[in-house]
């Protein structure tokens, strides 16, 4: 996605694009868990053969269901974020149009009764922004252990691919699998390195 | 933005409008306050462009904490936008509003705030040891609406009802009616969806004793202008719209 280069991302946006990126990473994911469980299928029903292959599959199909669960526990942080950060947006508005106020009306004869909600929206400023960079170092720790995930299917699949040599009737249909999840892994890889580009921007952007 | 006294025997209304560094290309609004005792009360307190400079310029008049409650004549932007900021700077206020905007006025922001839905056949409010009347103005032009009228001060705040589109060095009083009437002919004939609900709300305010009546946009109309609007108003054709189609 170009948009992660774009320095200029409103931090809405960036989340939005993090919880799209990995929306497709879903589907991705679903489709090596389902060739995975083929797999299991196929090495099953060659009997004692098929024996060494059934570790495997097993592996990839956990792998496949952990990186959705991964998505969904970093759409759920992602959602949660962009709450806090509307929070914390009406907060600074506010804050900025209260001192505005303050500024402008020095004279006023009751200016000073202006402090308590000054005070009052400052407080609730500070407590998103802390509440921001907490839900940012969640959601930064996610897409980590994804990339962990990643690296881990990424050594499977080169696994699976010396064991299908020996066998050669099954060579062919477990390769494509193990291809599959070479594939999925490549392309999860881009969607978390886009996701980091996005998360950097809410970073930035977060601070007024 | 230029605060004007309209009344001061016990209690105060006070004008807000006219605000020369107002951003262009968004509609000038009039803003009221009923100040009576240590409460106040803000009619149609404008949108989040005017929340500002109104605040400031409430600030030489009353505290903050003094202002206890909060009236929007129906859903607009210009109406009540500023909702969202209002809703930070009095979490004890009460928004009294007509009930069937409550769900569409959340919409702005109000977590602290409390909705008091005006019943469709309107109700009373009082502020301090003032009383203060709902005046039903259904479809006048939205389909819940209503008005502020103030026995005591003989003053009807009547919403976008008399409204004019001006500039902000306008004067604040209807000063020659006949010369008034190409200001607000459109904004009432476009604006205004319904000759039934025109005739009735007429008829209403026929019934009540009327020094002032002050709309949201454009001049306030005095005295005998009060009576030449209602029947200026009463032979108008509103609601054009529809017959500009045929
Ligand atoms: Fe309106
Ligand atoms: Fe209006």
């Amino acid at each position: 996605m170009t948009s992660s280069k774009h320095h200029a991302e409103d931090k809405f946006v960036a989340l939005a694009s993090i919880a799209a990126e990995l929306n497709s990473v879903m589907a991705v994911a679903w489709g090596v868990s389902l060739a995975a469980k083929n797999a299991k299928v196929i090495s099953a029903q060659s009997g004692d053969k098929g024996l060494g292959f059934q570790p495997i599959t097993e592996f990839i199909d956990e792998i496949a269901q952990q990186a959705m669960q991964g998505v969904q526990d970093i759409n759920n942080e992602a959602l949660h974020l962009t709450k806090i950060a509307v929070a914390e947006q009406r907060s600074v508005d506010a804050f900025r149009r209260f001192d505005s106020v303050r500024n402008k009306n020095d004279k006023a004869r009751y200016i000073g009764s202006m402090s308590i909600a000054m005070q009052r929206v400052e407080q609730h400023m500070l407590e998103s922004t802390q509440a921001m960079k907490k839900s940012l170092r969640n959601l930064n720790a996610l897409l980590e252990s994804m990339d962990e995930c990643m690296l881990s299917a990424r050594a499977i699949a080169s696994v699976s691919r010396i064991v299908t040599s020996n066998a050669q009737e099954y060579r062919d249909k477990l390769a494509l699998v193990a291809d599959d999840l070479d594939k999925a892994t490549v392309f999860i890889k881009e969607k978390l390195s886009d996701s980091y580009q996005h998360l950097k921007n809410v970073d930035m952007r977060s601070s007024r | 933005m230029k605060a004007t006294k309209l009344f001061d025997q016990g209690h105060q209304w006070i004008m807000f409008g006219r605000d020369p560094d107002k951003p262009q290309g968004i509609i000038d609004t009039n803003q009221y306050m009923v100040l009576a005792g240590n409460r106040a009360l803000l009619m149609d307190p404008g949108g989040i462009e005017v929340f500002a400079p109104m605040l400031g310029a409430i600030l030489h008049h009353a505290k903050v904490e003094q202002i206890t409650d909060l009236f929007a004549s129906h859903q607009d932007p210009d109406i009540i936008s500023s909702l969202g900021l209002w809703d930070q700077a009095l979490p004890h206020a009460k928004l009294h509003a007509p009930w069937i905007w409550e769900g569409f006025l959340r919409h702005f922001g109000m977590n602290n705030i409390q909705y008091a839905p005006i019943p469709d056949e309107g109700s009373r409010v009082s502020i301090g040891p003032v009383d203060l009347e709902f005046i039903p103005a259904h479809y006048l032009h939205a389909s819940g609406n209503f008005h502020v009228y103030d026995p005591k001060a003989k003053i009807l705040m009547s919403g976008d009802v008399g409204a004019a589109l001006e500039s902000t060095e306008s004067p604040l009083f209807v000063d020659g009616f006949e010369e008034h009437i190409p200001k607000m002919k459109m904004f009432h004939q476009r604006w205004m969806p319904s000759n039934r609900a025109k005739n009735d709300w007429i008829k209403r305010v026929r019934q009540l004793d009327i020094e002032y009546m002050a709309p949201q946009h454009g001049r306030i109309f005095k005295g005998d202008d009060v009576k030449r609007f209602l029947d200026w108003f009463e032979q108008l054709d509103v609601g054009v719209a529809i017959q500009a189609e045929k």
